[in-house]
C-alpha cells in the first residue's frame, strides 16, 4: 500500500500495482525505501483523486484486477466519459500527468486537445481557450497572409 | 499550476514540450491555424517544424512560397505527402530529403523526369514512394535513365506507384531498369503501361538484344502486390504474370480498351485456369472499364470461373468487371469454393441474378464489401440474402435498376454499415425511412443519385435532427423532384456533412445555398456549415446571387466547388480570385478525388484507409514516434 500526499495536504491510499502506473512514482519508490507517504507537491488534492481514479481503471491486468477489467471498448467509453472536463481542470491535469509520467493519460488528455482545436479558425480557437491576441497589427497581418490558406 | 482564475492562459502557459505534443496530433492546417493565434504558440509551431516527423498536405495544393518555410531543414522527417499542383522542378530541393522513408507526391504534372532521378540519388532509405500525374503537362518528359535512377538509388524501397504513362519508354531498356530495382519492392502500382511491356519483363526468357545462352535472373522476385492499367489485359499477360512471380497476394489488373480485342490480345478461359498458380493469392481484381468503348471479356464464360475458382480457395477478395458471360454458376462457384471470402465486387454483371445468393447464409461466408454494379437482373431477394452478412461494411448496388423498397428494408438490419451507394436504383422516400433508425445513425456515406423517384420528403424520412449523425457524404445529384425545401430541411438537421453533391438538380437554386452557408452544426463553430465539398454543377436556379453566398465568410471549410461556368462567368472568376485555395470546377467534372471508380487497388487503400479511421477513431500515432517527438521536445527547449 503506498500512500500519496497532494500540495493542499489531502492523502490517497493505492495499490502498489497502481501506483507503478505514475512512472514518477514508481522511481521514487525504487529509491525510497521505508518513507510510506510519498509527498506530491505539484498537484492538487482534487487533480490527483482524478488521476488515481483513471489509473486504478487503467491498471494493467493482474489475478485481483482481473476482476474489475473491463474490455477495449468499454475503457474506450470511460474514457470517453473521464475527459468531459472543464478546461481548467484539463489543463491541470495535463501537467500533473506530465509530472507524474503517465504516458497514456497524457496521451489522451493531449488528444482530447488537439480535437478540440482540429479544423478551427484562429478566431475560434482564441474564444475556445481565452487566448489572448499579442500580435502586433504588422505580425497579423504577416501571420494572416502566409497561413489564410489553413482556415481560408 | 494553473488556478482556476488563471485558466484563461493556461493554454499558453503550458511547458513548450506539451504544447509540441498537443500540436503533433494535429494536422497541418490546424497547426497553422493555432499559430496564427498568439505568439508563444507561433514560435511553438515554427519549433515543431524542425522535428516534425509526418508532414501530410494533399487537400491543398500551396506554391512554393507558402510551402518552403513549411519545410525547413528537419532531419526527423520521415513521412512527406504534398500536393504539388502548384510546384515544378525548382521546389524539388524543398520536398527530396535523406531522412524520408515515404514520399507521397501528387498533381506532379510540371515536373519532369528529373525528380525520380533526385530521388533515386537522395533518398537512400525511402521505403515508400508515390508519384501522381509526373510530366503529364506538355513539354515535360520523363525519360528511361530517370526511371533507372530512381530504381538503383532506392535500395530499401518496398512500396512504388508511378501514377503516371509510363508506355512510352522505350521497349528495349524497361525490362533492364526493372533489374536494378530492390529485391524488397513487395507492392508495385503502374498507372498506365502496354501489357506487351509487361510481359517482356516478367518474362524469364531471353531479351531481343541478349545472348540465347544467358538467362535473365528472376525480375520482382519479392512482389507481392501488383496494380496495374493496362491496354489490353492478354491471356499472356495473366499467364506470364502468375508463372513470374511466385510470391503475388494481390493481383490488379485494369484495362480500357480503344477497340475491339482480337482473340489473341484478350483474356480468355485459358489463362483463368494459370492464375494463382503459387498457391499465395489472396485478393484479384479483373477490370475491363468502358472508357473508351463498350467491351467486355466476351472470351471468358462459366467454365473459365470454374477453372479458376478450383484454385482459389484462399482467396479474400475478388472483383470482376466485365464479365459478361459469366452466369450464375459461375458467380455462385466463387461464393461456395472460396471460404474466407470477405470482398466481392461485380460490374456489369449482365447475367447475375438472385439465384446466386440464395443460400448464401448456409455458407460460412462473412462479407464485408459488397459491389454489384450494373447487375440488372438483381431483385430485392439478392439484397434480402446478402443482408445475413451482418458485418457488412459496404454495399454498393449502383444501377441495379430493379431494386426497390423492400431492398432496403433488409439494409436497415445492417448495423456496421458505413458505404451505401444507390444510385439508380427504384427506391421511394418510403424506402429511405427503413435506415432512419439505425442505419443512418453509422453510415458514413450514403448516395441515391439518379434515384428519380425521390422527393423531398427523403431528407426527412433519413435524418432526425434528435439523433447523432456520422454522416460526411451525401450525394443527392439527379433528383429532379429534390427542391430547396429538401435542403432547408437538411440544413436545419444539423448532420455533420463534408461532401454534398447535388448535381443537375433543376429545383435546386439560391436559397438552398443560403441555407447551407447558414447551416449550424455545432455551437463551436460561428459562420456554420463543415462543408468542404459543394457539387452544384447544374443545377436549374442557381443565379448570381448565390455567389455572394459562396463568398467569405461562408463556407470557411470549402476546398471544392461545382458550378456551372459558362453561366455567371464573371462571378465564377470573382470567385475564384478571392478565393484561391478553392478549387472551382465549371466543365462539369466530378469533385474531388473519385472514390468509387478508380483502380480497384486505389478502391481497396481508400476504403481501408477510410474504415480504419472509422474504426479505431483517428491515427493512433506511433509510441515510437511520439517518444522521439518528446525527446526532441525536450532537447529544443
Amino acid at each position: 500500500m503506498i500512500t500519496l500526499r497532494s500540495s493542499d495536504g489531502e492523502t490517497f491510499d493505492l495499490d502498489e500495482v497502481v501506483a507503478v502506473e505514475l512512472q514518477t512514482i514508481k522511481n521514487m519508490m525504487e529509491d525510497r525505501c521505508a518513507e510510506s507517504v510519498i509527498p506530491v507537491p505539484n498537484v492538487e488534492g482534487k487533480i490527483l483523486a482524478k488521476v488515481i481514479e483513471y489509473c486504478k481503471k487503467h491498471v494493467k491486468s493482474t489475478a485481483k484486477a482481473e476482476e474489475h477489467a473491463l474490455s477495449d471498448a468499454d475503457l474506450k467509453a470511460w474514457d470517453s466519459d473521464f475527459i468531459k472536463l472543464d478546461q481548467a481542470t484539463l489543463f491541470d491535469l495535463i501537467m500533473a500527468a506530465n509530472y507524474l509520467d503517465i504516458k497514456s493519460l497524457l496521451d489522451l488528455l493531449c488528444q482530447t486537445v488537439a480535437d478540440m482545436i482540429k479544423g478551427k479558425s484562429p478566431e475560434e480557437i482564441r474564444k475556445i481557450f481565452n487566448i489572448k491576441n499579442d500580435f502586433t497589427p504588422e505580425e497579423e497581418k504577416e501571420i494572416r497572409r502566409e497561413n489564410q490558406w489553413a482556415f481560408e | 499550476m494553473a488556478t482556476s482564475e488563471a485558466a484563461g492562459e493556461a493554454f499558453e502557459q503550458l511547458p513548450a514540450a506539451l504544447l509540441a505534443t498537443i500540436m503533433t496530433k494535429l494536422d497541418v492546417s490546424s497547426m497553422r491555424s493555432l499559430a496564427s493565434t498568439c505568439t508563444v504558440l507561433r514560435s511553438c509551431a515554427s519549433q515543431i517544424l524542425h522535428f516534425l516527423p509526418n508532414f501530410h498536405l494533399l487537400d491543398v495544393a500551396l506554391s512554393i512560397n507558402f510551402l518552403r518555410p513549411l519545410l525547413p531543414p528537419n532531419p526527423y522527417l520521415r513521412s512527406l505527402k504534398v500536393d504539388c499542383s502548384k510546384l515544378d522542378d525548382s521546389s524539388i530541393e524543398d520536398l527530396v530529403r535523406p531522412s524520408l522513408h515515404d514520399l507521397s507526391l501528387h498533381n506532379c504534372s510540371d515536373f519532369s523526369g528529373k525528380l525520380l532521378s533526385q530521388i533515386g540519388g537522395q533518398c537512400k532509405d525511402l521505403r515508400s514512394l508515390y508519384l501522381g500525374c509526373v510530366a503529364d503537362k506538355r513539354g515535360r518528359a520523363v525519360h528511361i535513365s530517370n526511371l533507372e535512377e530512381l530504381l538503383r538509388g532506392c535500395t530499401e524501397l518496398k512500396t512504388l506507384s508511378l501514377m503516371f504513362d509510363i508506355s512510352l519508354f522505350p521497349r528495349y531498356n524497361f525490362a533492364r531498369a526493372w533489374s536494378s530495382a530492390s529485391e524488397n519492392l513487395t507492392s508495385l502500382e503502374i498507372g498506365y503501361v502496354s501489357s506487351v511491356m509487361v510481359t517482356e519483363l516478367l518474362s524469364p526468357n531471353v531479351g531481343p538484344n541478349q545472348r540465347p545462352d544467358l538467362l535473365r535472373p528472376p525480375i520482382l522476385p519479392g512482389l507481392q502486390r501488383l496494380c496495374l492499367s493496362v491496354d489490353y489485359i492478354t491471356d499472356t499477360m495473366v499467364e506470364t504474370i502468375s508463372k513470374g512471380l511466385i510470391n503475388l497476394t494481390h493481383l490488379d489488373l485494369r484495362d480500357a480498351p480503344i477497340i475491339e480485342p482480337r482473340v489473341s490480345f484478350d483474356l480468355t478461359n485459358a489463362s483463368l485456369q494459370q492464375i494463382n498458380q503459387h498457391g499465395k493469392l489472396k485478393h484479384l481484381s479483373l477490370v475491363r472499364s468502358q472508357e473508351f468503348l463498350i467491351t467486355y471479356f466476351k472470351r471468358v464464360n462459366d467454365l473459365g470461373i470454374l477453372l479458376m475458382a478450383d484454385r482459389c480457395s484462399s482467396m479474400e477478395s475478388i472483383c470482376l468487371g466485365g464479365f459478361c458471360r459469366v452466369t450464375d454458376s459461375g458467380f455462385k462457384t466463387i461464393l461456395h469454393s472460396c471460404s474466407t471470402l470477405y470482398k466481392l465486387r461485380v460490374s456489369h454483371g449482365m447475367l447475375l441474378t438472385n439465384l446466386v445468393f440464395l443460400d448464401i447464409s448456409a455458407t460460412s461466408l462473412s462479407l464485408t464489401h459488397v459491389s454489384l454494379r450494373w447487375c440488372n437482373l438483381l431483385r430485392n431477394q439478392a439484397v434480402i440474402s446478402l443482408a445475413s452478412n451482418l458485418d457488412l461494411r459496404v454495399l454498393d448496388l449502383r444501377d441495379c435498376r430493379n431494386l426497390r423498397d423492400e431492398a432496403l428494408q433488409a439494409i436497415s438490419t445492417l448495423h456496421k454499415l458505413k458505404i451505401l451507394l444507390l444510385d439508380g436504383t427504384d427506391i421511394t422516400d418510403a424506402g429511405l425511412t427503413y435506415l432512419r433508425e439505425r442505419v443512418i445513425g453509422s453510415l458514413v456515406s450514403l448516395s441515391v443519385r439518379g434515384c428519380k423517384r425521390l422527393t423531398d420528403k427523403c431528407i426527412s424520412a433519413l435524418f432526425d435532427p434528435s439523433s447523432k449523425q456520422e454522416l460526411q457524404e451525401l450525394d443527392l445529384s439527379n433528383l429532379p423532384n429534390l427542391s430547396d425545401n429538401g435542403i432547408f430541411s437538411l440544413a436545419k438537421s444539423r448532420v455533420p456533412i463534408l461532401e454534398l453533391r447535388m448535381r443537375q438538380c433543376p429545383l435546386i437554386g439560391d436559397i438552398s445555398v443560403m441555407a447551407l452557408a447558414s447551416m449550424q452544426v455545432d455551437d463551436d463553430r460561428s459562420h456554420g456549415s463543415s462543408l468542404r465539398v459543394l457539387d452544384l454543377y447544374n443545377c436549374g436556379g442557381i443565379t448570381s446571387l448565390s455567389f455572394r453566398w459562396l463568398k467569405k465568410p461562408y463556407f470557411p471549410r470549402l476546398r471544392w466547388l461545382g458550378v456551372t461556368g459558362s453561366l455567371n462567368r464573371d462571378m465564377v472568376d470573382a470567385l475564384a480570385r478571392s478565393r484561391p485555395f478553392l478549387h472551382v470546377a465549371g466543365h462539369g467534372e466530378e469533385l474531388g478525388t473519385d472514390h468509387w471508380d478508380g483502380l480497384c487497388m486505389h478502391d481497396n487503400e481508400e476504403l481501408d484507409e477510410l474504415e480504419q479511421w472509422l474504426l479505431e477513431g483517428e491515427d493512433d500515432s506511433d509510441d515510437e514516434e511520439m517518444e522521439d517527438v518528446e525527446n526532441n521536445g525536450e532537447m529544443v527547449e
